[in-house]
């Protein structure tokens, strides 16, 4: 009995197999109704199936494959053309079959099931190109009857009517089927014609057979066996373990003085990686497992809708761990759900915005930097942002001011904001009350992440960003507060010591918030003790160490006492003291045996509010592709106001540069003013206005005069620096009274003058409101 | 005796194999035509051959008329297995080479009586 058990199984694990291929091999086939390989591929399938069942004694499944073989069996030999019904037929076929699989691996029998209605339609399927209601129609009918058998195409007109009952090749048994056809060739030489281009259009089907034409894109391999997943699981884990104790070791080496020891460790060690990176291989897969189901997913979702989607799947063979593919499987069916329900536009609406009817659904996997990304792209409507931000308010997600200054990429982003849904009326197909949030969440579980971009009328990609493997990665070890944490290695980006005089000259303070200046760039800076809440006891003055991190497209330091090596470390997930923690992804056991937690880089982030955690983030990339999109850059007028502030207002803003001696100050109303020509210029003092402290009582005065609506107004500087062009790069984050945002030119970190702001505060009476409202709008 | 058992699916392979085993067979399999060849090479005697006719890489019937034109394996007897569907092929066979055909599915029995007809001879 075991082996029969045996056969079973093989039969079962085979048969899902093929049933896997099958759902993409129809959609092929239904683009390329004359793909002989694939037709000869699903033929094959469904034939096992059935062959194998009358060993196993399940009648029912043999019965249904059966007469879908037949059905095959006359596309195949090209005596039928695939079309909508036959399809679909045939896909309730398939899932027939899989239902009575499921029966047969839960129950042991093929089911209770009632399939006579499917074998009824299959049946009437593969008749209904059959003569007695086509041959009865008069003769041009005949001879442009879309579905030919052979024998009925050539027949002569009278004697159809009665041949045809007696055509056996309905009932699938080809050997009559050819006879019968040769046959009725024969009395009709004149109406050849007809049928041979016909024949040539559905060639027979023996051609498939040539070895030259079956390339291998299937076939048991002897040399594969298969293996439990849950084997393959306590192998990682043991192999986990066994990277600890070599971890262990090989510290030990380190410190006895022993050759031999040390040779012997060398050995462990290289072994050791090799084992972990062929077991991690053993549970690769590629992407395209999860892959084949899609395009029956896009077609069932499309048909639903009305809608015609073309997909294209790119880069099937990327390898993924098992438990990744397991995890991306749910997000990704509903982001290509939501793509074709939402994204891409019925035929109609896109034949009137000039698109091709057909949409595309494109999906595309590649390795890049130890990570896989996966894009799913449409070329539908795009999002439509205007909507996002009104749903967003009408359901109290964010408020319409937070709304007003949100960035187009912001508001893209609410998406994934939990209860969030624009679709005007819940569908069957996305609809289920599981959100892009959840999509977000499963994703970033795993330590990925989802980012979308879109184009009106042009189309969204989402992006998925997501680690090769979750059990054991290379991590960066670091000291703080005499406990050891891990750094997952890709969020890294580098490592900067500060000593001496360096802290104080390049820290600095930007209200409040301590930024460092990398290479003209700000980097926030983060104590991960004060984010953690440890004791704040080292002492800082001699040295600093910054591991400068990427959480969510942002960049930032975090200050840690000692930065140790990279280890390899195998992610231990954390007890539930500890597991409501943003700041902890998960423990480690070191090579001394001491436990670290494994930092969650993105949850200290928002802790320390570098990001936030409604993701306001990228205002420095909107800023950024704002410059670049436009091709401009803006020119700059440096200064310095106040002893030692920096700050930049754009050039086009300036109408002259002027010095002034304090002999030529007069006084007006309220402030100070010159004579300047023929005309009186106020004056405001920047270092004033804004509260910082002036050096010394300067002589001449410099002043930026600015004009506007033929009105100007003299601003008060210490000293005129330079005129730059820059890509200006803000940094709203320190945005305070009378500034913009900061921003870094020349390598300093400088304030952008907010010169409407200043002057309708402080020089009201000068510009009219209604002048500074349109200014401003 | 020796048997080769050459079919594309796993299943098959595994039943097939078992009836052979049972009329005291020692079973060789394969996956397909290729392969099949393949594992003749190097064997010693191989006495029956079963083989499916619908595989990929290389068929049933290419794998027949392969070894017949080679005469690869004179002392083999070569059993097609076919389907009620491919009837018209079994003359196909016979002509390539092969000396007995047998009608998916069927049982130890069945193959007993054919193994007879072409003169082999079980315990």
């Amino acid at each position: 009995m075991s082996e029969m058990d045996e056969a079973i199984r093989e039969f079962l694990v085979e048969s899902y197999e093929n049933l896997d291929r099958l759902d993409t091999e129809m959609v092929v086939l239904e683009e390329r109704p004359e793909d002989k390989e694939t037709l000869a591929s699903i033929f094959r399938t469904i034939h096992t199936i059935k062959g194998t069942c009358g060993f196993l004694g399940y009648s029912k499944l043999e019965s249904v494959a059966h007469v879908g073989e037949s059905l095959l069996s006359r596309l195949r030999d090209g005596k039928l053309r695939i079309d909508d019904p036959i399809t679909s037929a045939l896909l309730a076929m398939f899932d027939a079959v899989r239902r009575m699989l499921a029966e047969i691996e839960a129950s042991g029998s093929d089911g209770a099931g009632d399939y006579s209605e499917l074998v009824r339609t299959l049946t009437a399927l593969q008749e209904s190109g059959s003569p007695p209601t086509k041959a009865a129609a008069p003769p041009p009918a005949v001879a442009a009857a879309p579905v030919v058998s052979a024998p009925v195409v050539s027949a002569p007109v009278v004697s159809a009517p009665v041949r045809a009952p007696a055509t056996p090749a309905q009932t699938g048994f080809q050997v009559f089927a050819k006879a019968t056809a040769q046959k009725a060739e024969a009395p009709a030489p004149a109406r050849g014609e007809d049928a041979r281009p016909k024949e040539r259009e559905f060639p027979a089907a023996d051609a498939v057979h040539t070895p030259s034409e079956t390339k291998s894109n299937s076939g048991v391999a002897d040399t594969n066996i298969r293996v439990d997943v849950g084997l393959l699981d306590r192998l990682m884990n043991l192999v986990g373990e066994l990277v600890l104790a070599r971890n262990q070791v090989l510290q030990f080496s380190n410190v006895v003085d022993d050759s031999a020891f040390a040779a012997t460790t060398q050995r462990l060690n290289l072994v050791t990686t090799e084992l972990q990176e062929n077991v991690m291989k053993t549970r690769m897969q590629p992407i395209g497992n999860v892959w084949g189901k899609f395009p029956r997913i896009v077609r069932d979702v499309a048909k639903s809708c009305g809608k015609d989607v073309q997909l294209e799947l790119e880069g099937k063979d990327t390898e993924l761990d098992k438990t990744i593919i397991e995890a991306i499987k749910d997000p990704l069916t509903h982001i290509v759900r939501n793509s074709v329900d939402h994204g891409i536009e019925t035929p109609e609406v896109r034949r009137a915005a000039g698109k091709s009817p057909q949409g595309l659904l494109r999906m595309r996997a590649y390795h890049e930097g130890g990570q896989v990304n996966i894009e799913i792209s449409d070329d539908g409507a795009g999002i439509h942002t205007d909507r996002v931000k009104a749903k967003a308010i009408e359901k109290n997600l964010i408020t319409a001011e937070q709304a007003a200054r949100m960035s187009e990429r912001e508001l893209l982003n609410l998406i994934f904001l939990p209860g969030f849904s624009t679709a005007a009326k819940v569908t069957n197909v996305s609809g289920r009350g599981v959100g892009m949030d959840v999509v977000k969440t499963n994703i970033e579980k795993i330590g990925g992440a989802v980012d979308v971009s879109s184009e009106r009328g042009k189309g969204t990609t989402l992006k998925i960003k997501i680690p090769l493997t979750l059990a054991i990665i290379p991590a960066l070890v670091v000291n703080c507060s005499k406990d050891q944490y891990a750094i997952p290695q890709v969020s890294l980006l580098e490592l900067v010591r500060l000593e001496g005089d360096e802290i104080l000259r390049e820290i600095e303070d930007l209200h409040g918030a301590p930024v460092y200046r990398l290479r003209g760039r700000l980097l926030p800076l983060v104590h991960l003790d004060k984010a953690l809440g440890l004791a704040d006891s080292t002492d800082r003055s001699q040295a600093i160490n910054i591991v400068v991190l990427q959480a969510d497209e942002r960049q930032f330091g975090l200050i840690v006492d000692d930065i140790n090596d990279t280890e390899e470390i195998v992610v231990k997930p954390l007890g539930k003291q500890l597991k409501g923690i943003d700041a902890f992804a998960g423990a480690t056991i070191m090579g001394d045996g001491r436990v670290a937690l494994i930092l969650d880089v993105l949850g200290i982030a928002q802790r320390a509010s570098v990001v936030s955690s409604t993701r306001e983030s990228g205002t420095r990339d909107a800023a950024t592709r704002v410059a670049q999109s436009t091709g401009e850059r803006s020119t700059l007028l440096l200064f310095r106001a106040g002893a030692d502030r920096r700050m930049a207002i754009p050039l086009s803003d300036v109408a002259r540069l002027e010095e002034f001696q304090r002999s030529q100050l007069e006084f007006a109303g309220d402030g100070r003013v010159v004579q300047y020509r023929g005309e009186i210029l106020p004056l405001l003092e920047l270092s004033e206005l804004l509260g910082w402290p002036t050096s010394e009582v300067r002589d001449p005065l410099h002043v930026v005069v600015y004009t506007r609506d033929g009105k100007s107004i003299g601003l008060v500087v210490e000293q005129i620096l330079d005129i730059v062009e820059e890509d200006l790069v803000l940094q709203k984050r320190s945005r305070r009274e009378g500034t913009l945002g900061s921003a870094v030119i020349q390598e300093r970190v400088t304030d952008l003058l907010d010169v409407e702001g200043v002057l309708r505060r402080h020089a009201q009476g000068f510009f009219d409101e209604a002048d500074l409202e349109t200014a401003r709008s | 005796m020796r048997a080769l058992v050459v079919d594309d699916s796993k299943a098959m392979r595994v039943i097939l194999s078992q009836i052979l085993r049972d009329l005291h067979f020692e079973v060789l399999d394969a996956c397909d035509g290729l392969d099949a060849v393949k594992k003749l090479e190097g064997q010693g005697p191989i006495e029956l051959a079963l083989v499916d006719w619908n595989m990929p890489n290389m068929k049933g019937i290419d794998f027949v008329r392969h070894v017949r034109e080679q005469n690869l394996r004179p002392e083999m007897r070569i059993v097609m297995v076919t389907t009620e569907t491919e009837m018209d092929y079994v003359q196909q066979a016979l002509t390539a080479g092969a000396d007995e055909y047998v009608m998916k599915p069927f049982t130890k029995d069945v193959i007993l009586e054919k193994l007879g007809l072409i003169g082999i001879q079980v315990r």
